[in-house]
Order: structure tokens, then C-alpha cells, then sequence
């Protein structure tokens, strides 16, 4: 019960993180804090239901992949930090969306 | 079998990147080898082939894997496009090395997409989608330009957002279900009767895979990202990366694993009926080529909604051929206007016109495409549009059945507009001297358009074996 709340206090400070900044390292900073909210309640899920063990083989996967996913945006800052100079979101808006 | 064509792939990217003087120069051999080979490996159709499975490949994947006749058409549609766009990637990308690493990112997300296709459980298809937008990612900015940085960002963004809700979807299911497989939360879906934790777990996935495949509500990333994609990659992505990533895990995910309900069919039937009116009255006020064909491509992937709300077997059907016919016109569209945009070095089509005296082929090709699209007989998009039609006029949803008609008279007034901005019209001055598309641009066009017509003029013969391969489908 109390990891659930801390979950979805974890996700709420990520979506304020991604909402409240014009710093792309902060967007993805945010993002991760979103993934490490919803790790710990396929955690919390898994206590409640008596399946720890696959909760535990889940988590472990989804940390892999959140550094690879990490890695290649991190790539993609860089990239836009070599073109533009700085980190600001408002550099990005040249496409109509 | 189902293992070794996730194997098979990921294999020769290791092998490939070996330090063997001169196997570089095999890269492209190989990968058209593969392709070919799995469309001629779909087309098998004894079931006892599929179940092959070999001790080692047991050993390695033990997860469920299975391949009924939806995961097979999204197979032949992987292949095939996958192959379309590695011929066409030379005209564009034209350092070796530069080749070299397109072919093998193709590859990965070939091997991501086809365990996308064939996963039986809802993590392991969390996985393999993850796998699939990484290598899209990185094919998004493959050129390291600023447009290309910018829509890879805007992917990485919302597809994080997308996989935030999915794994909190799973959580709900952990804990409702204690596992993780298809058929088995489907049993405890219907035998336990916890409605609110079950509904939050069908609205976060559902949400997450409507973000996937762009849906009219969560559309903004779209059109940004077909766009500043590199040519070929954009074929690849509006073919079959956000079709396999989105829809069909959207389609399999229902169909397997949470089942119809009367308010998951009205939330999806509103969904793909505002996408395709939406979609394609944006597409009429766009001046860009490719961001006409990425809201044409919206508005479709609607119409695979419609077909997968209907909940009936002739709908579920409908979609699955909506899925290859989206996959063989739009990457025959985004083909053309490739081959447009190397000549012209432009998109906007408001300064072309007369093309078709310049570019016969672009200009015939591009013809079909558009009329398959707009679901005229015979082609092969006339058949998948009537098939989801029929099935929502006789489930009773009429309604939606007109708009549907009404979204295809407007997916062909914008392809009329289209067509005579670019190829018919006055020609422009600026652009007297231009020639027909390289051999690479213009030979999978002309195969993906033959591909249209021929299945377009067999499908009467086809359909009724075809619709009915969709019975056990559905049924388990």
C-alpha cells in the first residue's frame, strides 16, 4: 500500500518535471522519474498478489531497457546541442506538430 | 519456426559486424536474401511447419510464441516493405558506411517487429515494441539534421509517455491476474470479476497504443516525424513501424487478450471515426507532400479502428487486410514522393505541376496508390474498405458505417488535389529539365504497384478463404 502511494507520487513529480521545464535533459529526467514510478508498482503489484518473483524478473527487464531507451535520447541531445549551442526546448519548435 | 525468424535476423547483425575483411560489402545481399526468404516462408501455409520448434530455440525464448493468419499477414507486410525500403535507401544515403549502418538498424527493428508480430504475452510484446522504437528512433535522426533531431525527440517523448501507461497496465494485470501470458489473463479477465482495477488496465493500454499509432486525439507527433525522417526511413515508418508498434499490438492485445465490451467498441468505433474525418480534412489544407501522406495516413489507420470495433470476424478480418493494403499503397506513396523530392530537391506541391510528361512511371504508379487508397474497384483497397463497411452495417453500427463512406469520398477529393498539383496542371519553368527517377526508386514502386492491382484482381477469389481463416482467431 504505502510503495502504491509512493508511486503515484513519483508519477506525479515526473509529469510536473516534463510540464514545468524548457531543458531537454530535464524532459528526460522526468521520463525516467515516470518509469521509476510505475517500476515500483509492478513491485507494489506483485507483493499484493503473491507473485514476487515474476514482479522481480519484470523490473529487471524494464530497468534494461529504460538505459538503452536513455542512452539513444541522450544521443539525440547531444545532436541537438551540436546544432543549436544550448538545451532549450523552444529551439525545437520549427515543425508544425 | 516462429523463433528463427527473431533469430535468423539478429544473427546476421552479429555476424555482419564481425572483423572479416570484404563481409560488409555482403550486407545488402544478405538482408534482400532475408526479406525474400520470409515472405516466401509466410506463404507456407501447413501449420505443422509453424509449430517446429527446436530444442535450442526453446531453450533460448521461453515465452509463447505462435503465428495464426494475423500475425502472418503482418509478417508478409514486414518483409515486404522492409525490403522496398532497403532498395530504395541508395538513391538517398550514399557513403558505404553510412549504408553499411542502415541496413543493419533495418535488421533490428525487422527482428523487433517480426517477435511483435508472433508474441503471446503481454511483457515480452512491451519488449520487443521498446526494441522497435529504439531502432526507429535512431532511423529518425538517421542524417543528424536538426528537423530529423527534433521529430526523433518528439518520438523518444511521447513514446516514453506510451510505455509509462503500458507497464502501469501491466501492474494492474500482475495483480489481477498473477501472470503475464495472453490466454491466461484472458481466463482470469473473465472468470474474476474485479471491473474498476480490470477497466484501469484496459484504458491505460489502450491509451498507450492509441499514442503508438497516432490516433486523432494523440496525433501531434505524427506528422513532424514522417516528415523529418529521411526518405527511406520515413517509408519504413509510415509503412509498417507505427502499423506493427500501434495498430497490430492494439488489434492482438483486443483480440487476445481483453476481448470486446460494449464500451471498449464505442470508445474505439468514436476514435477511428474522428480520426478518418479529421485526418483526412487535415490532409486537404496541406501544402507539403509528405505531410499530406503522413495525415492520409491517419486518417487510415482509422479506418483499421472501425474494422477492429465492429468485434465480429468479417471486421477483425477487414483490418488485418487494411493493414497489408495500408502497407503496400502507403509505402508505394511515400516511394513516389521520394523519388519527387529527389529530382525536385522539394516537397511543397504547391510549386510543382506537369510532372507526368517528366516522370511516366512516378506519375502511374503514384495513380494507383492514390486510387487504392481512396478504395476504387478494382484495386485491392476497395475490398478491405467494403469488408469493414459490411461488418459495421451489420453489427449495427450504421452510422459509423457512413462516415466511413463519407471518409473515403474525402480520402479522394485530397488525392485528387494531389494528384493534380504534382503530376497534371500547368508545368512550372523552374522544373523543365527534370528526368524519371533512378532505377532504385522506380523499380519497387513498380512492383508494390503491381502487387495492388494483382491482389485487387484476385481478391474475389481469395477473400472468403481468407475471412474465414479469421474464425479460430477469434475464437481463441
Amino acid at each position: 500500500m504505502v510503495s502504491g502511494i509512493f508511486a503515484v507520487l513519483l508519477f506525479a513529480i515526473g509529469i510536473y518535471c516534463i510540464l514545468a521545464t524548457h531543458n531537454l535533459i530535464r524532459v528526460l529526467i522526468g521520463i525516467e522519474i515516470l518509469i521509476k514510478g510505475v517500476t515500483l508498482l509492478v513491485i507494489a503489484a506483485g507483493l499484493k498478489s503473491g507473485n514476487l518473483a515474476l514482479a522481480q524478473a519484470l523490473v529487471i527487464t524494464i530497468i534494461v531497457i529504460e538505459v538503452v531507451i536513455m542512452t539513444v535520447a541522450v544521443g539525440v541531445v547531444l545532436g541537438v546541442h551540436r546544432h543549436t549551442g544550448s538545451l532549450d526546448a523552444r529551439n525545437i519548435r520549427k515543425l508544425k506538430g | 519456426m516462429c523463433a528463427s525468424l527473431i533469430l535468423i535476423p539478429f544473427i546476421s547483425v552479429l555476424v555482419l559486424n564481425l572483423p572479416i575483411r570484404g563481409i560488409k560489402r555482403l550486407a545488402f545481399g544478405l538482408a534482400v536474401f532475408l526479406f525474400l526468404l520470409q515472405m516466401a516462408a509466410v506463404l507456407i501455409p501447413d501449420p505443422a511447419f509453424w509449430k517446429i520448434n527446436h530444442s535450442f530455440c526453446a531453450n533460448i525464448f521461453n515465452f509463447e510464441l505462435g503465428a495464426d493468419i494475423l500475425s502472418k499477414v503482418v509478417l508478409f507486410c514486414i518483409a515486404m516493405v522492409s525490403s522496398v525500403t532497403l532498395f530504395s535507401a541508395p538513391a538517398f544515403i550514399k557513403n558505404s558506411d553510412e549504408k553499411f549502418n542502415f541496413i543493419n538498424i533495418l535488421l533490428i527493428a525487422v527482428c523487433g517487429m517480426n517477435a511483435v508480430a508472433m508474441a503471446r504475452d503481454i511483457f515480452s510484446l512491451y519488449v520487443f515494441l521498446e526494441i522497435v522504437a529504439v531502432s526507429s528512433f535512431i532511423l529518425i535522426a538517421f542524417n543528424r539534421d536538426m528537423p530529423g533531431l527534433e521529430g526523433a525527440f518528439k518520438y523518444i517523448v511521447l513514446s516514453g509517455v506510451a510505455t509509462v501507461l503500458m507497464i502501469a497496465g501491466i501492474a494492474l494485470l500482475v495483480l489481477i491476474a498473477g501472470s503475464t501470458n495472453f490466454s491466461l489473463v484472458h481466463y482470469m479477465l473473465i472468470t474474476q470479476n474485479k471491473s474498476l482495477i480490470a477497466g484501469l488496465a484496459v484504458g491505460l493500454f489502450i491509451v498507450a497504443l492509441f499514442i503508438k499509432s497516432g490516433l486523432m486525439p494523440f496525433h501531434g507527433w505524427l506528422p513532424d516525424v514522417y516528415t523529418s525522417a529521411p526518405a527511406p526511413a520515413s517509408v519504413l515508418l509510415a509503412g509498417i513501424i507505427t502499423k506493427v508498434a500501434g495498430v497490430y499490438a492494439l488489434v492482438r492485445i483486443m483480440v487476445s487478450m481483453l476481448g470486446f465490451s460494449v464500451s471498449i467498441q464505442s470508445i474505439l468505433l468514436f476514435a477511428g471515426a474522428v480520426s478518418v474525418i479529421l485526418g483526412a480534412l487535415a490532409a486537404l489544407t496541406q501544402s507539403d507532400f509528405k505531410r499530406m501522406l503522413s495525415y492520409s495516413s491517419i486518417s487510415q489507420v482509422g479506418y483499421i479502428i472501425l474494422g477492429l470495433g465492429s468485434g465480429s470476424v468479417l471486421g477483425i478480418a477487414g483490418a488485418a487486410f487494411h493493414i497489408f493494403n495500408h502497407a503496400a499503397f502507403k509505402s508505394l506513396l511515400f516511394i513516389n514522393s521520394a523519388a519527387v523530392e529527389s529530382r525536385l530537391g522539394s516537397r511543397d506541391i504547391d510549386k510543382m505541376g506537369g510532372l507526368a510528361k517528366q516522370m511516366p512511371l512516378t506519375s502511374l504508379t503514384s495513380v494507383i496508390g492514390s486510387l487504392s487508397c481512396a478504395g476504387i474497384p478494382p484495386l485491392a483497397g476497395f475490398w478491405s474498405k467494403l469488408m469493414i463497411i459490411i461488418a459495421l452495417w451489420l453489427v449495427g453500427f450504421k452510422s459509423y458505417a457512413v462516415i466511413a463512406v463519407i471518409g473515403s469520398v474525402l480520402t479522394l477529393a485530397y488525392f485528387l488535389v494531389l494528384q493534380r498539383k504534382v503530376f497534371f496542371g500547368k508545368p512550372s519553368d523552374e522544373f523543365k529539365d527534370i528526368q524519371e527517377a533512378g532505377f532504385s526508386l522506380s523499380l519497387p514502386a513498380i512492383a508494390l504497384a503491381i502487387l495492388i492491382v494483382v491482389v485487387g484482381v484476385l481478391s474475389p477469389w481469395l477473400l472468403k478463404g481468407f475471412i474465414l481463416g479469421f474464425v479460430p482467431v477469434l475464437g481463441g
